[in-house]
């Protein structure tokens, strides 16, 4: 088998899906927050595929695309609030979109 | 026969439909002949079967007609069917005979009362009822008559809503005779599981062990004393005098109140069985003819002496039927119903002339003014102290001397007691009879009398009293008994009476001699007192307390059931309705809004939160699983 092996995978997955967590609750803005979302799904994709290789079983791959297109889906109505957001002329700020307060 | 009577039942129904249907579309007057039309018709349907009964074989005078199969769960059917037989018939002329004449006289006595048709409707009503019950092929058509008799008593007592006592007793009629249906549906129950039928036409004693026909008994006889007003359940009758005067006169004097002697004559054969229970059928008359005797001695509403004076004589009733003289009981049921409604009647029309006044002292001397009336009620008073030849001479000496013939020591009891009774009778009746009519009337007569264009009262008020004074005083004449007894040969295919209980022609004749002796003596000890006033009345202050408060019988009853259950509800209320009941629900919501108010603050509306607790709960379920694996 060539390149390095499924734990060098798993760390850069997990490395990523740090990245991407840590930017969903640290960064406030609407836009930043979606693409550390799809940071963190691809981290999850990649650690899919690594375990795929390393089994040799093609579930692994199917399930990576399904999680594309559910990524996909999600973006746009991700996309989609932010525009509605911005017609309203209302901030992207997260921390600003606190209405449903207790 | 049959369709006489299916006639005399349904005629007074028809006539209460026409009444509720029409409703206001007729004239107050048109209510009112509908109502009479139709018990008259009812009247008429009786004297059909009676004819036709006359016409048959003694043997042969019995016959149940069944218009459909009523009730039916396994084995056990009810039909819904009449009984025509001698008993039956009796009552039948009874009731719609006497019901038809004071039906006519509450045209005249109601008239100008704002809700005369509802009078008429309830009254036509009553009479169905309580032919329902006479003519019931079977206990429990029986006991559906006997219910809607006390339903049309409750609206009749109350008919005059708008007055807080009409009201009260009318509830009080109804609770007390309640008690009574119960006892009954009891014995009904445990003659069901004995012998799975509840036909006349059964022989119930074949499947009944002695103490389930002593419970049997019992419970017909709870019955029969709440509907009759005995001891114990005597108190309702007295309230019920709250009811317009023909609904007392019919009722409670002429039917309703007897219909306790005619389920003991018709139900026989079980108080045979249960021998006990029957002698104590008597002696609760006994007792009830004395106490009511002596507290109708210091009644001052005309009403109410009158009142007393019907438990009394229904004392007498039950004496009879209890000892096993049945068609004696019957007998002076019948000659009651006359001269009781005639009592009632007069009294009605005293109470009509002076601007509804029932105080006997106010109305001293009313006889000057209203001769009819006086001699009237004459005829009655003389016929219920049974002085011959007035009918209860005829009828009362009978049940007194079966006492005598059963020659036993209780026997000898009941015999005193009816010989006192009597002459209690004579004298709170012409104690009345003293303070109403003779010598001068009082300003307050003179004042307050009106007459009716010239006579006493209305026609439809006056021929019905005219009538039934005749009867009162004639209609003894048809049995003798120790010379001809044509009542008792009628009745004897339906309740002989028992061989124990029929008195020697000797015993009959010292019996009438005392009776009358003492009932002469009570209505000279009245002279003497009320009328000469040559003897100061007793002054006895323990006795006229005693008598004054009816024995205390509703001030124990307040003590044992009324106010204990309403001190129970009042605590309950206190103490646990207000507290659990009424408070669980805002607690409740308290309590609710409180919790949310702890775990509120979780929801800061940052998204960041959320993730983080998602993020950490993951990891925390990741954990978990990596330290259990």
């Amino acid at each position: 088998m060539l390149g390095p092996g499924v734990a060098w995978y798993i760390a850069v997955a997990a490395f990523l899906f740090g990245i991407g967590a840590l930017g969903v609750l640290i960064r406030r803005n609407t836009l930043v927050v979606l693409l550390s979302l799809e940071l963190m799904l691809n981290a999850g994709n990649l650690a899919l595929i690594a375990f795929s290789r390393h089994f040799h079983n093609g579930a692994g791959q199917i399930f990576a695309l399904a999680v594309m297109a559910i990524a996909a889906s999600e973006v746009c109505v991700g996309l989609g609030l932010v525009v509605a957001l911005n017609r309203k002329q209302l901030s992207l700020d997260v921390d600003k979109l606190s209405e449903l307060r207790g | 026969m049959t369709a006489g009577s299916w006639l005399c039942l349904l005629a007074p129904l028809g006539g209460t439909i026409l009444i509720t249907l029409l409703g206001t579309r007729i004239s107050r007057v048109a209510a009112a002949w509908i109502a009479t039309t139709s018990v008259f018709v009812g009247f008429g349907g009786a004297v059909w079967a009676f004819a036709a009964m006359l016409s048959r074989q003694p043997e042969s005078r019995s016959e149940i007609t069944t218009a459909w199969t009523w009730l039916q769960s396994g084995s056990f059917k009810v039909g819904l069917e009449l009984l025509v037989d001698p008993l039956s018939v009796v009552m039948m002329l009874i009731v719609s005979g006497v019901g038809g004449l004071i039906v006519l006289y509450s045209i005249g006595y109601m008239d100008g009362d704002d809700e005369e048709r509802r009078y008429f409707a309830y009254i036509s009503f009553f009479v169905f009822s309580m032919l329902l019950l006479v003519e019931g092929g079977n206990l429990l058509m029986l006991l559906v008559g006997w219910g809607l008799v006390g339903l049309s008593s409750y609206l009749l007592i109350g008919f005059w809503h708008d007055r807080p006592s009409a009201v009260q007793a009318a509830k009080k009629a109804f609770i007390m005779n309640a008690f009574g249906d119960a006892t009954m549906a009891l014995a009904f129950f445990i003659l069901i599981a004995h012998t799975n039928s509840l036909s006349f036409a059964t022989d119930f004693n074949a499947h009944l062990s002695s103490s389930a026909a002593n419970f049997v008994a019992l419970g017909l006889l709870g019955g029969a004393v709440a509907k009759s007003a005995q001891i114990p359940l005597q108190t309702w009758l007295p309230d019920a005098m709250e009811g317009p005067t023909p609904v007392s006169a019919l009722i409670h004097a002429a039917t309703m109140v007897t219909a306790g002697v005619y389920l003991i004559a018709r139900t026989y054969p079980l108080f045979e069985q249960a021998r006990t229970i029957e002698l104590l059928a008597a002696g609760t008359g006994a007792l009830t003819l004395l106490v009511a005797g002596l507290i109708a001695l210091v009644q001052t509403d005309i009403k109410k002496v009158i009142a007393y004076s019907t438990m009394s004589q229904i004392g007498y009733m039950f004496l009879g039927a209890g000892v096993g003289a049945y068609s004696s009981g019957m007998f002076h049921l019948m000659t009651h119903a006359f001269f009781k409604a005639l009592l009632f009647m007069t009294a009605g029309l005293i109470i009509h002339a002076v601007a509804n006044e029932q105080d006997i002292r106010k109305l001293r001397g009313i006889g000057q003014l209203m001769p009819f009336t006086k001699w009237c009620f004459l005829a009655g008073a003389l016929a219920l102290v049974g002085i011959p030849p007035f009918s209860g001479f005829f009828s009362k000496d009978p049940i007194i001397s079966s006492a005598a013939a059963l020659g036993t020591w209780y026997g000898w009891i009941f015999w005193v007691c009816g010989v006192a009774g009597a002459f209690l009778t004579g004298l709170y009746t012409f104690r009345l009879w003293f303070l109403l009519f003779p010598g001068e009337p009082t300003p307050f007569v003179r004042e307050h009398y009106h007459d009716h264009h010239g006579r006493e009262g209305a026609w439809t008020m006056l021929v019905p009293v005219g009538i039934l004074a005749v009867l009162a005083t004639f209609a003894g004449w048809l049995q003798w008994t120790p010379r001809w007894d044509p009542f008792t040969k009628w009745l004897e295919p339906a309740a002989p009476t028992l061989a124990a209980a029929i008195p020697t022609n000797t015993q009959e004749y010292y019996t009438s001699a005392a009776a009358v002796i003492a009932g002469l003596v009570g209505i000279g000890l009245a002279w003497v007192i009320y009328s000469e006033q040559r003897i100061a009345i007793p002054a006895a202050p323990f006795w006229r307390r005693l008598f004054e408060n009816k024995f205390y019988f509703d001030w124990l009853y307040d003590r044992i059931f009324y106010e204990p259950a309403v001190a129970t509800a009042n605590f309950l209320r206190r103490d646990f309705e207000d507290p659990v009941i009424l408070q669980t629900g805002p607690d409740l919501g308290e309590a609710t809004i409180e919790t949310g108010g702890l775990v509120r603050r979780l929801q800061t509306g940052l998204l960041r939160t959320y993730v983080f607790f998602i993020a950490a709960g993951a990891a925390a379920v990741v954990l978990a699983f990596l330290i259990a694996r």
